[in-house]
């Protein structure tokens, strides 16, 4: 053990009151009274042409609404994956990444049932280690790979529902918007985004809603949101100036409306400030993530992301839904009643993620048995494996 | 060494309890093939080794939990869904437990002949468990001798709670009046002569007309 915890104790104290969101109690009332008074109508038509940095909804008639968990469903089926891998390694002479899906199915009602499997997908040689055309390669990294995950899990989670049983819904992991896809170039997006939407496409021409699980949510568009609401520079009805406003506060101590707003997430806010009964869910919100206008290559807008937050009983999730979806009440109404339901009988996170988790993560046994199989073979072409030194100092250490 | 003939050649396939997951010279770890459904503690059961040598063994020990070690099981039932309701509601549990049995070799046949000893190599790895059907049972425990390796036993039951179990599984296998009953219990007396105590508590364990 080399982490001497004496030395970093006093700290840890320290950091941990520091993040206690109780000396922002009295700037609460303001959130609250902000999200009573909202007005969607002023909303969207200070938004139209505004200056601002801050991620938010997209404008709406009724932000504040919230509904209560739906009847429940007597029979259903749902199918969750997810997926985790063994990246390329330069210690090691063979070159290759590893791409494990963890592939759950389970029914619900006369006949219950359930599929549990693993798909592993094997990538070697050097089209397939490198990303882009000859003339700007990029490779395989833990980066990049995290996009390609999201799109062979939507893909394998199409597979799982090919042949399924009605009402049908399929679950991820995490977010359906793929961030990660703003800092990294172009061709990691033409690698990724095709398969991804392909997918996505799959659900919608089958009509099978498609949604996705974020526990324990660190967003803020609606706190961010509720900055626009109180926000009175210039005043009400007109645009939205941050550029101005900051500069004043150094010019002329100028102080915004809208830092009275506490630094609290989404989640906080429908846990503490407005809460959200256990079943009960948020209004549905319009992602305006910049990302989501790749999803709309062919002109629609059914593959935007849109979101709410529901109190699944042990905490606030944020589920996100495709567009398509959060048109059709019915579908939203599905969604929200089998979410809860999934977090209820897995003791609060979708049992059928846990158990796709359980069955992508490679462990460390996992991790040697494909390394052995490796040195097999490269045995059985006459090839010993020699370590490199780095890599070869952690199996054998030594005083 | 005893050498009865064998009454029924091994099966395969079709019927079996499961499958053997770790072996020894001992005895052998089986997965059952369906949750929760294993043979009895005391059970006599075979299992091939090859196409002339069969393993015969006791059943002596049963458990149900998670396949990973790292997950324990949690409760997941209420006052309103318990037992077979709880299995319905999840239906992935059946993926994620298994039920395994222990079991303590008592012989094997080899070439026709049953003998009482220890088999001389392990059953295989991932082979078969199959019940021993009342002729094998007869043609098994025809001789009693055998039941001095089963009191030798040391493993998670107490060896006479195994003997007795071993007892009263064969005694309602043969419906036979007790008269294999009551041949069993001369030779435990004659093996446990020197252990009287012992000898009382396996033999008011068995209890036959309770069974």
């Amino acid at each position: 053990m080399t982490l001497d915890l004496a030395r970093i104790a006093g700290q840890i104290a320290a950091m941990v009151a520091d993040l206690h969101p109780d000396d922002q109690r009295e700037r609460f009332a303001a959130l609250e009274h902000t999200w009573e008074t909202i007005d969607g109508a002023d909303i969207r038509s200070r938004l139209d042409g505004a200056k601002h940095s801050f991620l938010l909804p997209a404008p709406q008639d009724s932000y504040n609404e919230r509904h209560p968990l739906p009847a429940p469903r007597e029979a259903y089926c749902v199918a969750a994956t997810d997926g985790s891998f063994i990246l390329p390694s330069r210690h090691n002479p063979a070159r290759y990444y590893l791409l494990n899906t963890g592939l759950v199915r389970l029914e619900y009602g006369p006949e219950p049932r359930a599929l549990l499997d693993s798909e592993p997908i094997l990538k070697f040689g050097e089209d397939e280690l490198m990303i882009g055309s000859p003339v700007h390669r990029i490779p395989v990294n833990g980066t990049n790979i995290g996009p390609k995950r999201a799109a062979e899990e939507l893909r394998a989670a199409a597979n799982l529902l090919a042949d399924a049983p009605e009402p049908a819904l399929a679950l991820q992991d995490g977010t359906l918007i793929l961030w990660a896809l703003e800092t990294l170039p172009e061709p990691v997006a033409a690698w990724t985004l095709p398969g991804f939407l392909e997918a996505m496409a799959w659900f919608r021409d089958y009509q099978i809603p498609l949604a996705s699980y974020v526990s324990a949510p660190g967003t803020r568009e609606i706190v961010n949101l509720m900055r626009i609401a109180i926000c009175d520079y210039p005043p009400a009805g007109k645009k939205i100036n941050c550029d101005e406003c900051r500069g004043r506060i150094l010019s002329e101590g100028h102080s915004p409306a809208c830092d009275i707003i506490p630094e609290v997430t989404d989640r906080f806010f429908f846990e503490s400030i407005e809460p959200l009964e256990p079943g009960e869910r948020s209004a549905i919100f319009q992602s305006t993530s910049q990302i989501l206008d790749r999803y709309c290559a062919d002109g629609s807008t059914d593959f935007r992301i849109d979101y709410f937050y529901l109190n699944v009983g042990l905490e606030i999730g944020r589920v996100e839904i495709p567009h398509w979806v959060s048109k059709q009440p019915e579908l939203v109404d599905f969604v929200h009643w089998a979410v809860y339901d999934q977090c209820e009988r897995g003791r609060g996170y979708p049992v059928a993620l846990q158990e796709a988790h359980e069955l992508a993560v490679l462990s460390t046994a996992d991790r040697l048995v494909m390394e052995i199989a490796i040195e097999r073979e490269l045995a059985r072409h006459g090839i010993v494996l020699t370590y490199t030194g780095k890599d070869g100092s952690k199996r054998g250490r030594f005083v | 060494m005893a050498a009865n003939v064998v009454a029924s050649s091994n099966r395969s396939g079709a019927l079996r309890h499961g499958e053997v997951i770790e072996t020894s010279t001992v005895g052998f770890l089986a997965e059952s093939d369906r949750l929760h459904h294993l043979p009895q503690l005391g059970e006599l059961v075979q299992a091939r080794i090859d196409d002339d040598l069969t393993a015969y063994a006791v059943v002596s020990f049963g458990e149900t939990s998670g396949i990973d070690p790292g997950r324990r099981a949690v409760r997941r039932g209420s006052p309103d869904s318990a037992d077979n309701d709880v299995y319905a509601r999840h239906p992935e549990l059946d993926h994620v437990l298994r039920t395994i049995f222990r079991t303590a070799a008592v012989g094997y046949a080899q070439d026709g002949r049953i003998r009482h000893a220890l088999p001389p190599v392990p059953v295989p790895l991932h082979f078969g468990v199959q019940p021993c059907d009342e002729d094998d049972v007869r043609a098994f425990c025809e001789r009693t001798d055998y039941l001095a390796s089963l009191l030798a036993y040391r493993g998670e039951v107490a060896a006479e709670q195994l003997v007795a179990a071993h007892l009263r599984w064969v005694d309602a296998t043969l419906d036979d009046d007790h008269e294999w009953l009551g041949r069993a219990c001369r030779t435990l007396a004659r093996l446990m002569k020197r252990d009287y105590d012992r000898l009382v508590i396996l033999l008011e364990s068995i209890d036959p007309d309770n069974s």
